[in-house]
């Protein structure tokens, strides 16, 4: 791999990490700031509701933030709404950032907002919808057996398991 | 409904004897003809017939993603996840479809899509599970089927039951044109609130048996819950399900005692970031 490679390898990485870093929160309601992602760990402090919070990680229903003025810990996921807390700022979540600096590269432009020319899906655009079969032959070719979704999962270390269904809002199982 | 098909099947008896000259198989018209009752008992043929041109409706509105590695990477997740259920059998098909709107759909008989507005929004395999498998749930339980059956007094089972009869000539153009119409109308409108809680339910649980972390759903519900809702790619989904807070508060409370303690299962961010990325950076 030639220098060049690399520097733009590290370049695409670290867009890669500030995309994820960028998460920026808000505290719905009163909420405990836990020092681990569990309901009986130690309370290092109690944050009041529309604390602006930078969001870490996340594990399971849990995540870990930094709220201002205060060290980081986990809160549960349902108590915070992503977004910024005072502008209309919304935080590009995943991959969007890398697909916008693609696009940009594209058009040659920065920081405009490219138009693709890829319909839309508006209430609209599906109502008059005209059918095209061969997209679902082509759909068809894409089709994976049973055996190579196996080898994805073994290659993921995705291990089956035997849950039953929840079968109503309270939770319960069948 | 249930008359009118009835009386077609009489009608189609009683001319059994002219329409035999047409290659009728007449075992297999009353075999169809007993089952087509009911929308919900077409059979899986039926349902495949349905999806098929349900599945070509959504891709004329927004095609694939023209990426092969992409869609593949999709569809052994997607089987992966169809193979923990009760119908692993079907004949699945998982798509990107090529567009800014961020939505998800499923058609009868196995079909799910994700929209790449959506796809790039999410931070693990975990979340695409979470997504795919809500859309499975939906196939599993025949939502879109049976709210076809319900709203589109279309005939729809009878013009089944002449496909079946004509199905040499290819001589069904007017049943697709009608269920293509009841297909389109009902990805607009959106199905009741209740089929969207049940598929999140069974969505959490399928990607839990699949070995995922089990909240990839409810981590993508929150990425709904924080984008603005004034803009214009989330203007179908909004308006065909119901908010996304109160899916994720709901979800929150069924899976808790139940699924926390998969929590810590795989959500596989090195994989999808690498699939996935490899495909936003090349910007299609």
């Amino acid at each position: 791999m030639t220098l060049r490679r690399l520097s733009s390898a590290a370049v695409l990485l670290s867009i890669s990490v500030a995309s994820i870093a960028a998460e920026m929160g808000q505290t719905l309601v009163n909420t405990d700031l836990k020092s681990e992602p569990f309901a009986d760990a130690k309370t290092l402090a109690s944050l009041p509701g529309n604390s602006a919070v930078d969001v870490l990680k996340r594990q399971g229903g849990w995540m870990q933030v930094k709220p201002a003025g205060n060290s980081e810990g986990w809160v549960k996921m349902t108590a915070v709404k992503l977004g910024g807390a005072t502008t209309n700022a919304k935080a590009d979540s995943g991959m969007t950032a890398l697909w916008n600096t693609a696009m940009q590269g594209r058009s040659g432009n920065t920081g405009v907002t490219v138009a693709t020319g890829v319909r839309g899906l508006s209430p609209e655009d599906m109502k008059n919808a005209q059918p095209a079969p061969e997209q679902v032959k082509k759909l068809d070719s894409f089709a994976a057996t049973k055996s190579q979704a196996e080898s994805a999962a073994k290659s993921g270390k995705l291990a089956r398991q035997n849950i039953d269904y929840i079968v109503d809002a309270s939770g319960a199982r069948k | 409904m249930r008359v009118r098909v009835s009386l077609l099947l009489g009608a189609l008896l009683l001319a059994s004897g002219p329409v035999h000259a047409f290659n009728l198989d007449l075992n297999k018209l009353i075999d169809i003809g007993k089952k087509t009752t009911d929308l919900t008992e077409v059979g899986e043929q039926g349902e495949a017939e349905i999806g098929n041109v349900s599945a070509a409706a959504l891709l004329g509105a927004a095609p694939l993603v023209q990426n092969e590695k992409l869609q593949a990477y999709v569809n052994e997740i997607g089987l992966w996840l169809a193979m923990q259920t009760e119908r692993p059998d079907l004949s699945w098909r998982f798509g990107v479809m090529d567009t800014d709107s961020v939505n998800a759909f499923a058609a009868p008989g196995g079909y799910v899509f994700v929209t790449r507005g959506l796809l790039l929004r999410m931070r693990n395999e975990a979340e695409l599970a979470g997504v795919l498998a809500h859309e499975i749930g939906h196939v599993l339980k025949r939502h879109h089927l049976v709210a076809i059956q319900k709203n589109a007094k279309t005939g729809l089972a009878a013009n089944l039951l002449s496909m079946a009869v004509d199905n040499s000539s290819g001589g069904y153009g007017e049943w697709k044109k009608k269920a293509i119409g009841a297909s389109t109308e009902l990805y607009a409108r959106g199905l009741d609130k209740e089929d969207e809680f049940e598929a999140d339910r069974l969505g959490v649980v399928i990607a839990a048996r699949a070995g995922y972390d089990p909240y990839g759903l409810p981590s993508v519900l929150q990425t709904l819950d924080g984008m603005n809702a004034q803009d214009s790619n989330l203007a179908l989904l909004f308006k065909t399900h119901p908010a996304a807070r109160q899916r994720l508060d709901l979800l929150d409370t069924a899976m808790a005692g139940s699924l926390e303690r998969y929590a810590s299962q795989p959500a596989m961010k090195g994989r999808f970031e690498k699939i996935v990325g490899e495909y936003a950076r090349k910007g299609k």
